[in-house]
């Protein structure tokens, strides 16, 4: 190797420990954030809040040491003209580098949704590049944003992983919530013929009491975080809340539908059989053939009898044949219902005229200007369900009937 | 830089010939041996300088006039059963040697008749004397004759063939190379009995004049890397071989690398298989370690055993050892580039528990891998060296001190801890100490780079790594054949492994003339059970 070849590696070499610890962060220089939120206060400024991981007084082990004796977040309050600004200036409170990469949840007050829109605040989200896009969005339910973040959880000891947990299973299980991300928040906003729907989070009981310590150190919590409704947008602004059986009906429009129940009604008694969906696809389809597009909603759902309180004889088919036609009934009634309010709040969550589009380019282009105030809201809506009792859980008759037959 | 070795070594060539003079000179009446026994032995004295391991045993035989000869050879370098026996006692006693002879007969006699010995020899000359003399064989001075015998009684104690301590096998021979060329020699002949093994010796060292033998098989062998091995070896000017390592430094492509470009082992059966393979062994006397070439970077990677064990097994073993390479190659940069550059890799309670783990760490954790790094090298190198007494204390100080008390002490984080054993077991998992002892010293480079640039880094280092090992040639054979250049039917044989029907020819860059290996239809056939069961009912009918 010559002198030359020699110090030309020589210089290379020190050119990498010159630019050393380029944007070099240690972990445990980190603040690591685990939620967000947006809310507005009286001076019309953006709050911004911020959960922080307390390392030590989540993690087991050796060092923890601490864990359970202190809060596993810590929540700061900063104030700003722009979400920037507020970011910013959270820097005066906090000792370390605010690391968004881990935070897996956005909260947004539903002030600011039903004031501003969201999309007034979305972009500064979009745009930053430690944001992840697949971080959930959540709108707080009759409380302010920031408030969801401060009370503290047991089990899940991060409140923001309890918030994501809880969506999860309750898409999975329930069927009257969805995880949206901020991607699906942002897609949906600026798709034609579709308005976002977001799950709303609200705190159960006194507020000042889930921040402290002692909350979760009972068997009950006295301050719960609790999914509460979906919030139902229209071009960006909040304008109303579906509960329950209409939350459902609109998940399941949606085609979300993992798992969820359907009760009916037999001999008098109410809620006497319960049906559990196991399996389910629906399908949206368009007809533009006439001046108004027509819409069919196509369910093909599959399920078992997993709750009887009546003596009835599920060995017979006809019999399954008769339930089942009642829960086709059933399901219709709760999709047509929730069609129908919607309909009224002239907002096209269902992508209906995404499905317009689809079938028929040209049509669509004079129906978009005025989809969702004319066109959505007088649509004809044909609901059609398949429903089948697949199995009856372990048994097949219900003890009932043998009570009966005594 | 290198200039002032190149004058060094200028000044030890001419320390040599200085060196080389004296003893010319003492040599001075001529290089042949004299008639006269007296003054033969004086020279013997004189040029070994009366040293005192020197057997000089005069034996006189016939009656009249009795013939005077001496028996000379090294104590220790002999066998003594073979010298006492078959050597002294039998010229003592010989019948045919008591009756009247002239002293020209008695080296014909000795030679046919009185000694019972396989190798014999006329000499003539000091140089081939000494040679004879210092490599175990006894030499007998006649007088008055200018000629002297020289019988082959090479022995002495030798340590036993024994189990491989460093290829350790769980099938297959069990039996590793001794310190003898001989032996070696022997033991891969026993495996392979062709005549076609060929095997061709040289004196290597000026002062050690160590045997090294080239073995190869004829026809599978490229007869272009034998002649290059042949040319590389003669080249060789040093004064003492004490291992094959002098060898190998002495004779590879390339130096400017910390990867082996030469392969050693220890066992007969790895030396055969290579040979099968159309490679080159190099043995050298005094060590266990045979050397092979031309040797492929993927080679280091495999053992004997692999072909033993069912494919499906072999690959599985060896797709491992990739893991575990790469394992032992960048595992604490990876930790290094994840926790100070790209956190968001990491998932969530994997970070919040690091974090936690490091909150009390006092520096980075590039810092900290190297402090860890170090330290383990020190206990490593301490295991070794230590004297195998005192060898529990480093495993008892290494636990407690590094595994506790620096943890305790929150020096280190437990996860470091965790990342750092993992690569030291993944080292000592790689079958060749050669290639782990590289990957070591890479590894320090990855852990740079990891803390300089994040995993960008890592990923130039890797591009540059690959790119040097792909410049390696070893023997003129490209470093990593069969993936680059890629060769489709051997590539099958790196990281996985074929079924052993499935090999049809030889390695195409490195076998000769011969390269088929087996037959056609080589894959077990045998018949369906309905029709084995079938026959065997109509037998019994």
């Amino acid at each position: 190797m010559s002198r030359k070849s020699i110090s030309l590696y020589l210089i290379i070499a020190s050119i990498s420990f010159l630019s050393g610890c380029w944007s070099q962060k240690e972990l445990n220089e980190l603040a690591i954030i685990s939620a967000t939120s947006i809310d507005k206060n009286e001076e019309g400024q953006y709050v911004k809040t911020i959960q922080l991981i307390n390392p030590s007084n989540v993690a087991g082990g050796l060092q923890g040491g601490g864990g359970g004796q202190s809060p596993a977040v810590t929540v700061y309050s900063v104030t700003g003209d722009s979400v920037l600004e507020a970011h910013f200036n959270a820097s005066s409170k906090i000792s370390r580098k605010l690391y968004h990469a881990h935070a897996n949840l956005i909260v947004f007050s539903e002030e600011v949704a039903q004031e501003d829109g969201i999309e007034d605040v979305l972009d500064a989200f979009e745009r930053d590049p430690e944001i992840r896009p697949t971080a959930r969005v959540v709108i707080a339910h009759n409380t302010k944003a920031g408030d969801l973040l401060k009370s503290l959880t047991a089990v899940d000891k991060i409140p923001a992983e309890k918030v994501n947990g809880t969506l999860e299973f309750t898409e999975q299980y329930r069927g009257t919530n969805l995880e949206v991300t901020l991607q699906d928040v942002i897609k949906t906003l600026t798709s034609e013929g579709k308005e976002p729907v977001i799950s709303g989070f609200s705190i159960k009981g006194d507020i000042e009491q889930g921040k402290k310590m002692d909350n979760i150190l009972k068997s009950e919590q006295d301050t719960t975080l609790e999914t509460d409704g979906l919030a139902i947008f229209k071009e960006g602004k909040l304008i109303d809340w579906y509960q329950e059986d209409m939350a459902k009906g609109v998940i399941w429009i949606l085609d979300k539908i993992k798992q969820t129940d359907v009760e009916l009604d037999r001999d008098g008694k109410k809620n006497a059989i319960v049906y559990n969906v196991i399996r389910q696809k629906t399908e949206v389809s368009a007809d533009t053939k006439h001046d108004m597009p027509t819409i069919t909603i196509n369910v093909r759902a599959e399920g078992d009898i997993r709750e009887v309180r009546t003596s009835i004889n599920l060995k017979d088919p006809k019999v399954i044949l008769e339930l089942e036609k009642e829960l086709e009934e059933k399901i219709k009634k709760l999709l047509e219902d929730t069609v129908m309010r919607t309909q009224q709040n002239k907002t096209d969550i269902f992508g209906f005229g995404e499905e317009v589009h689809r079938s028929n380019p040209e049509k669509w282009k004079k129906l978009k200007s005025d989809w969702n105030d004319n066109y959505f809201s007088n649509l004809n809506v044909e609901v059609k369900v398949e429903a089948f009792v697949r199995r009856s859980g372990l048994r097949t008759n219900s003890y009932f009937s043998e009570m009966k037959d005594k | 830089m290198f200039s002032f070795l190149k004058w060094k070594k200028k000044k030890k060539n001419s320390d040599n010939q200085q060196e080389k003079s004296p003893i010319q000179s003492t040599d001075k009446l001529s290089n042949n041996i004299e008639t006269s026994l007296t003054l033969n032995l004086e020279v013997i004295k004189q040029r070994t300088g009366n040293s005192t391991d020197f057997v000089i045993r005069p034996v006189n035989l016939g009656q009249h006039p009795k013939v005077k000869t001496t028996i000379v050879y090294i104590k220790g370098l002999v066998d003594n059963q073979t010298v006492n026996d078959f050597l002294i006692e039998a010229m003592i006693t010989n019948p045919t040697l008591q009756e009247q002879i002239t002293q020209q007969e008695v080296v014909d006699m000795i030679v046919k008749d009185v000694v019972a010995v396989g190798g014999i020899k006329k000499l003539s000359d000091w140089d081939e004397l000494f040679t004879e003399l210092m490599s175990g064989n006894t030499i007998i001075f006649i007088e008055g004759i200018s000629v002297a015998l020289s019988v082959s009684t090479q022995g002495g104690e030798r340590r036993s063939i024994q189990e491989s301590t460093t290829n350790v096998s769980i099938r297959g021979s069990k039996e590793a190379f001794t310190e003898s060329i001989g032996t070696n020699i022997a033991m891969v002949r026993r495996i392979i009995n062709t005549p076609d093994l060929w095997i061709e010796s040289m004196k290597i060292g000026k002062m050690t004049k160590t045997d090294v033998s080239i073995m190869y098989i004829n026809g599978i062998a490229r007869n272009e890397i034998i002649e290059e091995v042949r040319k590389r070896l003669k080249k060789i000017d040093i004064d003492g071989v004490l291992e094959s390592g002098f060898i190998e430094q002495l004779i590879e492509d390339q130096t400017n690398t910390t990867f082996p470009t030469i392969h050693h082992t220890d066992r007969p059966d790895g030396v055969a298989g290579n040979l099968l393979e159309g490679r080159i062994a190099i043995f050298v006397n005094g060590t266990p370690f045979v050397l092979i070439v031309p040797a492929l970077f993927i080679d280091f990677f495999q053992s004997p055993e692999d072909y033993y064990e069912r494919f499906d097994i072999s690959s599985a073993i060896r797709l491992l050892r990739t893991i575990i390479f790469f394992i032992s190659l960048i595992g604490p940069a990876v930790y290094i580039a994840a926790t100070t550059f790209q956190q968001e890799m990491i998932p969530t309670k994997l970070a919040i528990i690091i974090a936690n783990q490091r909150e009390s760490v006092p520096f980075p954790a590039f810092i900290e891998a190297l402090i860890m790094e170090i330290t383990f090298e020190i206990l490593r190198e301490a295991g070794i060296r230590m004297p195998k007494a005192i060898g529990s204390t480093i495993s008892i100080v290494g636990a407690l001190v590094i595994g506790q008390a620096a943890i305790q002490a929150g020096i280190v984080s437990p996860v470091m801890v965790i990342v750092v054993s993992m690569t030291a077991i993944a080292s000592f998992a790689t079958p060749s100490y050669a290639v782990a002892i590289s990957a070591r010293l890479v590894r320090f480079i990855f852990m740079f780079s990891a803390a300089t640039f994040g995993f960008y880094g890592m990923i130039l280092v890797f591009i540059i790594l690959v790119v040097h090992l792909s410049s390696l040639r070893s023997f003129g054979v490209p470093y990593m054949t069969p993936l680059a250049p890629f060769i489709r039917e051997e590539a099958e044989d790196t990281i996985v492994r074929r079924p052993l029907w499935g090999y049809k020819k030889r390695p195409k860059m490195i076998s000769g003339r011969n390269k088929v290996k087996q037959g056609e239809n080589q894959k077990p056939n045998p018949p369906q059970p309905r029709t084995m069961t079938n026959s065997a009912n109509e037998k019994g009918d």
